[in-house]
């Protein structure tokens, strides 16, 4: 069946089964594989896009059902080969290892720092709560968004705080 | 990859019953899908036809009136729920069972009435449902009917649904409504695994109602309870009520156990 959605402000149409799923239509049929697919079933978040505003895991939609849908995916972050704030701040602390739960990662913050411009700690990791990691540990993390959200100062020796 | 099913996004309730009536055992309603599609994975069902009930006019009602209380709509999430202001307010116990379940972004496609249609012992929004008495609106072709939520579960995985009906909506009265209630949920990791006991504890003037999830075929409602009898009583009560099995994630012994404990935690918390 045919599917038209918009993806990181750009219109695909494609055909696909309707049994696909919206993560394997993203990878194969819109060919942007940044959203990966770890579990499959909605436990690890690997897959997690932003659909009509709403973080989704894409393992757990059906193509079909992402019809006329506005959708966010890693690709989107970066603009004019820029990295987003996040990223940079990812970077920065080193929150990337293997970078599998990265894309997912990323689209969960981003839903979060939508609804809570400064989350506290607590908030920040029951906002990726539904995101594994299963080798950079989530600390780093935690820190890049803090700071990001301008809630992390040097100490006297030059260690990060959180303010 | 998934089995091939054809997908049907119906717009009104003739349309959506038509559709039922064609795709007949084939077919499977699809609300957010969080059930549904993980066992279609697993090749636990083999739908021919996938009818989609979020795009029923109608289905996604979430609303309040100060008369019959609470109405949640076959198509509205966990997370719409959670967060309306009118709930957190009157209905504290259902934002906390809410919160317990999955991840955010799960929670932003599961359905509440998906959540008690697919009728697992460990179904999160059972408890809640349960304390505040709520009733389940079931529609079909021939017309409606209204079952109690405490009816509505017949064992695990089962319900009183039959073929060609579905879960129009939850209404929640106002009875024990504005109460003081929370929710304790054993697990290993939040936001990943099915509970292995649950107890939601509600309390309004001198009453007190629990539910208790993961611990029977179903999850059940133990007996009212006064807000002047001791905590054991109260933990005696729940116990009497729950009826544990032994299972990969805990024994019979432990969940009897901690049913108790998390009765006890309750009543210091509401
Ligand atoms: C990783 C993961 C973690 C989870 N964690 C939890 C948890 O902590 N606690 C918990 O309780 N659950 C949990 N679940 C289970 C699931 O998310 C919930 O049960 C959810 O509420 C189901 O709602 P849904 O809208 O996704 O249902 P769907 O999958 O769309 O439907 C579930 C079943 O009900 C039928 N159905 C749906 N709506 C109707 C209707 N209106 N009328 C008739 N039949 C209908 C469908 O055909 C299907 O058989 C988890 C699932 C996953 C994948």
């Amino acid at each position: 069946m045919k599917i038209t959605l918009t993806v990181n402000d750009q219109v695909y149409i494609r055909d696909a089964a309707p049994s696909k799923n919206l993560l394997h239509f993203l990878r194969e049929d819109v060919g942007l594989t940044g959203t990966k697919e770890g579990c499959g079933a909605g436990e690890c978040g690997a897959c997690t896009v932003i659909m009509n505003g709403k973080s989704v895991n894409a393992c757990l939609v059906l193509a079909p059902e992402a019809d006329g849908a506005v959708i966010r995916t890693v690709e989107g972050e970066a603009l004019n080969g820029e990295l987003s704030p996040v990223q940079h701040k990812f970077m920065e602390h080193h929150a990337v290892q293997c970078g599998f739960c990265t894309p997912g990662m990323l689209m969960s913050i981003r839903d979060l720092l939508g609804r809570v411009p400064k989350p506290s700690v607590h908030q920040i990791k029951e906002a990726i709560e539904g995101n594994f990691c299963r080798c950079t540990g989530y600390q780093q993390i935690i820190e890049a968004v803090l700071d990001v959200t301008g809630q992390l100062t040097k100490d006297n020796k030059g260690e990060l705080r959180h303010v | 990859m998934l089995c091939e099913f054809d997908y049907l996004a119906p717009r009104t309730m003739p349309e959506l019953f038509d559709a039922l009536a064609a795709g007949g055992p084939d077919a499977r309603i699809l609300a957010g899908g969080t059930d549904l599609l993980v066992n279609v994975r697993a090749g636990l069902v083999t739908p021919k036809c996938v009818i989609d009930i979020k795009k029923v006019s109608g289905l996604d009602g979430l609303s309040f009136d100060a008369k019959n209380g609470l109405a949640i709509g076959a198509a509205v999430t966990v997370n719409q729920l959670a967060e309306e202001p009118v709930v957190r307010e009157k209905y504290g116990l259902l934002v906390a069972c809410a919160e317990s379940l999955a991840s955010y972004q799960l929670r932003n496609r599961a359905t509440v009435v998906g959540n008690i249609v697919n009728a697992s012992p460990c179904a999160d929004m059972a408890p809640a449902l349960l304390c505040y008495d709520a009733q389940v609106v079931i529609a079909s072709r021939q017309g409606s009917r209204t079952v109690p939520i405490r009816e509505f579960f017949t064992g695990v995985k089962k319900t009183v649904l039959a073929q060609g009906e579905i879960v129009e909506k939850i209404l929640v009265p106002l009875t024990h409504a504005g109460g003081s209630g929370a929710y304790e949920k054993l697990k290993r990791i939040k936001g990943h695994d099915l509970g292995i006991v649950g107890v939601a504890l509600l309390k309004k003037d001198g009453l007190v109602r629990m539910a208790v999830s993961s611990a029977a075929p179903t999850p059940i409602l133990v007996r009212d309870c006064k807000a002047g009898e001791s905590a054991d009583t109260l933990a005696q009560a729940a116990l009497q009520a729950v009826k544990p099995i032994d299972d990969v994630r805990s024994s019979k012994e432990y969940r009897e156990f901690m049913v108790q404990v998390y009765v006890k935690r309750l009543l210091e918390r509401v």
